[in-house]
C-alpha cells in the first residue's frame, strides 16, 4: 500500500492520505476492503518520512486488528515499492506469498472485489491491473492520425505474481532502471503477460480538492461498506437487528 | 468544525497547492486552495440530508465501535468514557451550529 505521496511537497506539508474521509484517514479505507479477504496475510505500509507518528496512531484507531508492516518509502513511486517488496522477501522466498498487490493508497473506493479480481487474475495470468473504458478520448499517433485501438485508464489494485515481481524488482535495482509504475518493470525484466480486469468507476484517486467530496459521497451511496458483496449487511438492518458496526 | 491542511492539485493554480479543508462533523463542508482562495463548498441543501445521512451511521456504529475500544483497553476506556459521554452533548451543539449558521 502506497502512501509515501509524489515527494511534492507545499505548505503545510500535509499528505493527503493522511485526511478524514467520512470518519476514517484516506488511507485505512483500502486497507480494510483488502484485509476483509480471507487470503490477505500481509499488509505492508509504504510510508512518508515524517509521517511516522501520524500513520501509527491512524492505524492503533482504525484497524487496531490488523497487522500492519510500516516501512518508509523513498524518492520515486519505484523505490517505494522496492522497500516494500524488501519488507516482503522473506516472506515470497519462504513461499507464504504468492501474489503481492500493490495499490495507492490515495484510492480509498477500491473494494474487496476489485481486490479478489486482480489477485484471481495475477494467479492465473501472472500479472492483472484494472482498467475503466475511456471512449472519449481519441488517441493519435505523431502524425495526427486516430489510433483505433480502446483506451483505458488504468487503475490500482495491481497484482503479480511474488516471485517474477520481486526478480524485476531485484533486476531493476541492479541496473538502476526506475519504472513508472509496477506493469513497465515487470514487463521489462519479465515475461509474464499482464492481464486487464475490468475496474470499477467509483475507485477514484484523490487529487484535486472535488474527488474528497465525491468519495465521502460515493461511501455514503454504498453504505460505507465496500467489503465482498456475500459478506454485506446494510447497516440500517444491523441496526434494525441490534447487530451495530 | 475541524479545519484540515492538505496539498491538492488546484485546478486554478495548476499545480500542488495547500488547502484547507473543513468539516462538519466527520463531513467535508468547504475547501479552499491558500494559493488563490479558490474554494469549494457543498450548499446547505445537498450538506444538511448528507449529514442526517452520516450521523444515523455514526449512531449505528457507535456501540460496536465503543465495545471494540473497551476490549483493547479496558481501564483506558472506564477512565475516557464519563469524559467522552459528557462531552458529546457540546459536540454536536457545535456541529449543528455549523450546519444551520452557514
Amino acid at each position: 500500500m502506497l502512501a509515501a505521496g509524489e515527494g511534492r511537497r507545499v505548505g503545510h506539508d500535509t499528505n493527503k492520505v493522511l485526511l478524514p474521509l467520512a470518519g476514517r484517514r484516506v488511507f485505512t479505507w483500502a486497507v480494510r476492503w483488502a484485509t476483509t479477504l480471507p487470503h490477505v496475510s500481509h499488509v505492508v505500509l509504504v510510508i512518508r518520512d515524517g509521517d511516522q507518528d501520524s500513520v501509527r496512531s491512524a492505524l492503533a484507531r482504525e484497524l487496531p486488528d490488523t497487522a500492519v508492516t510500516v516501512v518508509t518509502g523513498g524518492a520515486s513511486r519505484h523505490e517505494s515499492e522496492w522497500k516494500a517488496l524488501c519488507a516482503l522477501r522473506p516472506a515470497i522466498e519462504g513461499g507464504e506469498t504468492d501474489v503481492v498487490v500493490i495499490h495507492d493508497a490515495a484510492r480509498p473506493l477500491a473494494s474487496a472485489e476489485l481486490f479478489r479480481d486482480v489477485i484471481a487474475a495475477a494467479e492465473r495470468y501472472g500479472g492483472a491491473l484494472p482498467v475503466t473504458e475511456q471512449p472519449a478520448l481519441a488517441p493519435l499517433h505523431d502524425g495526427g492520425a486516430q489510433v483505433t485501438d480502446r483506451t483505458v485508464a488504468v487503475q490500482t489494485p495491481q497484482a503479480f505474481r511474488a516471485e517474477p515481481l520481486l526478480a524485476a524488482y531485484t533486476a531493476a535495482e541492479r541496473e538502476g532502471f526506475v519504472g513508472t509504475d509496477t506493469a513497465s518493470c515487470v514487463e521489462r525484466y519479465t515475461d509474464v503477460p499482464v492481464h486487464c480486469v475490468t475496474g470499477d468507476a467509483r475507485n477514484i484517486k484523490i487529487t484535486f480538492p472535488e474527488d474528497l467530496f465525491l468519495a465521502e459521497r460515493l461511501l455514503a451511496k454504498a453504505d460505507w461498506d465496500l467489503s465482498a458483496p456475500e459478506s454485506r449487511v446494510p447497516h440500517r438492518r444491523r441496526l434494525a437487528h441490534g447487530e451495530r458496526g | 468544525m475541524s479545519i484540515e491542511h492538505a496539498d491538492l492539485l488546484c485546478e486554478r493554480c495548476d499545480r500542488v497547492t495547500e488547502h484547507e479543508l473543513h468539516y462538519a462533523g466527520r463531513l467535508l463542508e468547504s475547501v479552499r486552495c491558500t494559493r488563490c482562495g479558490h474554494q469549494l463548498s457543498m450548499t446547505h441543501r445537498a450538506l444538511v440530508p448528507a449529514y442526517l445521512h452520516d450521523l444515523e451511521q455514526r449512531v449505528a456504529s457507535k456501540p460496536q465501535r465503543l465495545y471494540h475500544r473497551a476490549l483493547r483497553d479496558p481501564r483506558g476506556f472506564l477512565r475516557t468514557l464519563p469524559g467522552a459521554v459528557l462531552r458529546q452533548p457540546a459536540k454536536f451543539v457545535r456541529e449543528f451550529w455549523s450546519l444551520v449558521r452557514r
